[in-house]
């Protein structure tokens, strides 16, 4: 009987190595680059030559006035990126789970899907043409309605928001997706038992449709969280300039600006490996979490 | 049936990924340990010889060609990189990898010159960063000042002393030798040289300011002499509607984000404070100016009062709407087009300008003119302009790894005796000309060097023979000028550009007035980047482009200046100040 299982099994576990080695060779391998964190790196001498230097690397980062302020833009944002990417797509799911033409809940679909295709490199040029407080077409709608004209990009207050705005009406859709597919697993039985019950359709809602989501939703929370220090380099990249670094400066853009384009590769190395680690407490906590309260087990 | 064909197919094209990203597997971890037990065994033999090349010599030796321009039999295979300018334009058969230069250097030298990779300037610092770190370097590369430092002090740099020597040719040793040797010297490092200075000893790149001439005309105003008149005419510029279409959409003064640079930036604007100021984006808080007190000591120009005073102006122009809301989120590029759609009537500027982005505007409407004008300044006195193009701050390298270091000095010579030297072709090797086009032949090449005031002199020279309408003295690039100038003053305005630079009242006449008063001025401090600079000046530079930005915008106080300047010094500025005053290097 195990025999013959395992016979079975076999193409399971040929279709899984592919992954694996992938997994080995792009995920595991580089880790050997992770002790460039503790070295003062030098081109040439190499990983293996390099000088160690303890902590200093982090030290460094430690002692440089901004850091705490990067970390803190880092948090604000992704927080309320993973806050808002998570509501968004819930309440357009269950909207167009209601919605009874086809055509129209199709049409809706693909078009909110569609920004998620696009390149932030292509969005940042769109973005800057169309909230420019001079020209763009969102202040002259504001103009029009007699509000102020905003430098969205250029007011640091704003800048933040903006971020997470435009990321999550770029992402929403695909999310959207995610959780309709759930929605159509869930057993119409129980909504006819609801509607026995005489349950109308906040009802069903709120004691049917939300738990049977409920899954999915903590599934996708807790993965998010694993990138509370992800604010999202490429979107900010570029879209940010130096007179919104206090509020819009993340991790990644410092590191960018002081790892790689001065080549100091030890430190940037260093604040990734800081990232890696925060990420991991976060991400074991969260699984911590959902396990605790939702009862829900990844593994 | 069906799925269990299926089956199998899928599991052959399992089988098949398997083997490719095997096959990547090995691949990447053998190149990678190929690449470090390289570098592991170069180091040990740079220990146990005292001369460094000797080993890529000796494996070439039998080889080499003597002489200048000798041809290598078999041809050999050298390869690079290349940053290009976003605007650059080719003729239909040549581009960057395949022109003139490859195919002459593959047919007269046997050189066949590949590129590994080719990009736009803005992206090639941190592109060689990455290829520097991957240990698998090109046979020559361009490097910056502080990447020629790291590979200096990591031993990666082939020693190009004898090599120099044996295979330069009089004309590259002439150019090198030029204002003190300061190409080769800058060059050198504990007497050897290692790098090729790519540029430097051109003063060419002080500030000038550019005005469309067509509007200062149409709203009856003069040129700038004062700083208040030119704040005066940008105001006017933005608010009394030079281009007459009834919309408030123009401005005065063109600034881009990152403040100093060659093109809408403030350095001009500084300079006409009596201040001096310079931390450009690419040199990443390292490309910095230092003046000399009183006693001698370095002192860093941008931390002084006669900022603060231009920044305050500056302030106040960005209130009276003369300087763009926008410009603290407008690249260079952007700016470029503010300038090319007609919305701005000022910037300051290096000699290119003309060159690009305004060049083709006469051409398109020849209402519209642009003039350049020397810097004004607070008393209308002449002013003191700032350049930073006398120290060479980008250097061609050959890493120890290369087989054939002596190829990149072959291609030197043979394109420096072709754009500059004897068998001097203009219109074959530096610039060919179209249908009315002009075409930078001269700027495919990867590496050639011209006497530092080469631009300077052929304007003395082409415009006296083009008062006297007599070219005969001329050399033959001398005489494309001419032939240039000539056409522009018969009407063919797609030469305006020449017109610009060469004719009077053009870039060159000012650059020579500056030069010739000996109002330019030099940072004071030569060397390359102290350790501080390094470790600190990005943080740095960004604290002083935010406060910068922020208070020209007007979110804060002037007086903001002062914390700046406080936090400047406490956050490394003053550690910088001492190893450059430390450095022995203060002139």
């Amino acid at each position: 009987m195990t025999r013959k299982s395992w016979k079975l099994e076999i193409p399971l576990h040929i279709m899984i190595l592919p992954g694996l080695v992938f997994v080995l060779i792009f995920s595991y391998g580089p880790m050997v680059g992770i002790s460039i964190a503790f070295q003062h790196f030098m081109l040439g001498k190499g990983m293996f030559g390099s000088e160690w230097v303890g902590l200093d690397n982090f030290k460094y980062v430690y002692s440089l006035p901004d850091t705490f302020r990067v970390i803190r833009n880092t948090v604000v944002i992704s927080v309320m990126k993973i806050a808002a990417g998570l509501i968004a797509p819930i309440v357009t799911a269950l909207l167009l789970n209601e919605v009874r033409l086809r055509l129209f809940k199709r049409t809706v679909q693909t078009m909110i899907y569609l920004p998620h295709f696009l390149s932030w490199v292509i969005l940042s040029g769109i973005l800057m043409e169309v909230l420019s407080p001079t020209t763009g077409i969102v202040n002259d709608l504001l103009a029009r309605l007699g509000f102020e004209r905003i430098f969205f990009l250029g007011r640091k207050e704003w800048f933040p928001v903006v971020m997470v705005v435009t990321d999550v009406w770029k992402e929403f859709g695909f999310n959207t997706i995610v959780y309709l597919a759930a929605l159509s697993g869930i057993n119409p039985v129980l909504y006819e038992a609801a509607v026995v019950d005489g349950a109308n359709r906040w009802k069903q809602t709120i004691h049917v449709t939300l738990p049977g989501m409920a899954p999915i939703i903590v599934l996708l929370a807790t993965l998010s969280l694993g990138n509370v220090l992800n604010a999202g380099f490429d979107q900010i990249f570029n879209l940010y300039s130096p007179s919104v670094y206090e509020t819009g400066d993340i991790l990644d853009t410092y590191v960018y600006r002081l790892g790689l384009t001065n080549g100091q590769f030890g430190v940037a190395t260093a604040v990734g490996l800081f990232k890696s680690v925060i990420s991991l407490v976060l991400i074991s906590l969260s699984y911590f979490l959902a396990y605790r309260f939702a009862n829900y087990r990844i593994f | 049936m069906a799925s269990a064909k299926l089956t199998k197919r899928i599991a052959v094209a399992l089988i098949a990924a398997l083997t490719v990203l095997a096959g990547c597997g090995t691949n990447s971890t053998g190149s990678q340990s190929g690449g470090d037990s390289g570098s592991g065994s170069q180091s040990s033999a740079q220990t146990a010889t005292p001369q460094p090349t000797a080993a890529p010599a000796a494996s070439g030796g039998k080889n080499i060609p003597d002489g200048p321009e000798g041809k290598y039999d078999p041809p050999i295979h050298v390869t690079s990189v290349r940053g290009v300018t976003p605007g650059i334009e080719y003729l239909p058969d040549q581009t960057i990898e395949n022109n003139v230069w490859t195919r002459e250097f593959e047919s007269e030298l046997g050189i066949k010159l590949d590129y590994e990779w080719v990009v736009y300037n803005d992206q090639y610092n941190n592109k060689i960063n990455v290829t520097m770190v991957s240990g698998d370097m090109p046979d020559f590369f361009l490097v910056n000042m502080q990447q020629f430092q790291t590979l200096a002090q990591a031993g990666q740099l082939a020693d190009l002393t004898d090599l120099f020597e044996k295979y330069a040719s009089p004309l590259v040793k002439e150019i090198f030798a030029e204002n003190n040797a300061i190409r080769y010297k800058a060059g050198t490092v504990n007497g050897r040289l290692l790098g090729l200075a790519y540029n430097g000893g051109s003063l060419d790149d002080a500030h000038l300011l550019y005005i469309r001439e067509d509007w200062m005309k149409k709203l009856g105003r003069t040129a700038p002499r004062t700083i208040d008149e030119l704040v005066d005419l940008a105001i006017a510029f933005a608010k009394e509607d030079p281009d007459s279409n009834g919309i408030d959409d123009t401005y005065g003064l063109l600034i881009n984000k990152e403040l100093f640079g060659g093109f809408a930036s403030i350095d001009g604007f500084v300079n006409g404070f009596g201040g001096y100021a310079y931390n450009p984006a690419g040199g990443s808080g390292t490309n910095l100016i230092f003046l000399k007190d009183q006693n001698g000591q370095a002192i860093w120009g941008d931390v002084q009062p006669e900022v603060k005073q231009a920044l305050g102006k500056l302030a106040e122009m960005f209130k009276a709407g003369a300087i763009h809301p926008e410009f603290s989120v407008m690249d260079a590029s952007r700016a470029a087009e503010m300038l090319t759609s007609h919305k701005v009537g000022m910037t300051f500027g290096a000699f290119w300008v003309p060159t690009w982005p305004i060049n083709n505007m006469h051409n398109e409407n020849p209402e519209v003119d642009w003039d350049v004008y020397e810097i004004p300044t607070l008393t209308g006195e002449p002013g003191v302009v700032q350049s930073m193009g006398g120290t060479p701050n980008s250097f061609i390298v050959v890493p120890k790894s290369s087989e054939h270091p002596e190829a990149i000095i072959k291609i030197l010579n043979y394109s420096t005796e072709r754009i500059s030297g004897s068998k001097k072709d203009v219109g074959k090797y530096h610039t060919m000309t179209v249908d009315g086009k002009d075409y930078g032949i001269h700027m495919l090449t990867p590496y050639y060097v011209a006497t530092s005031e080469k631009n300077q002199n052929y304007h003395y020279q082409v415009l006296e023979a083009f008062k006297m309408g007599d070219p005969s003295g001329l050399d033959e690039e001398g005489r494309l000028y001419y032939d240039q100038l000539v056409a522009f003053a018969e009407g063919d305005r797609s030469q305006w550009v020449h017109h610009k630079l060469w004719n009077e009242g053009g870039v060159f006449e000012k650059l020579g007035r500056y030069k010739r008063e000996g109002r330019i001025l030099q940072s004071a401090y030569t060397g390359a980047p102290t350790p501080t600079m390094l470790s600190r000046g990005t943080a740095l530079r960004d604290l002083q482009v935010r406060t910068f930005t922020e208070i020209i915008m007007g979110s804060k106080p002037l007086d903001a200046f002062d914390e700046f300047v406080q936090q400047w010094y406490d956050q490394g500025g003053r550690d910088i100040l001492e190893e450059v005053n430390a450095s022995g290097q203060v002139q």
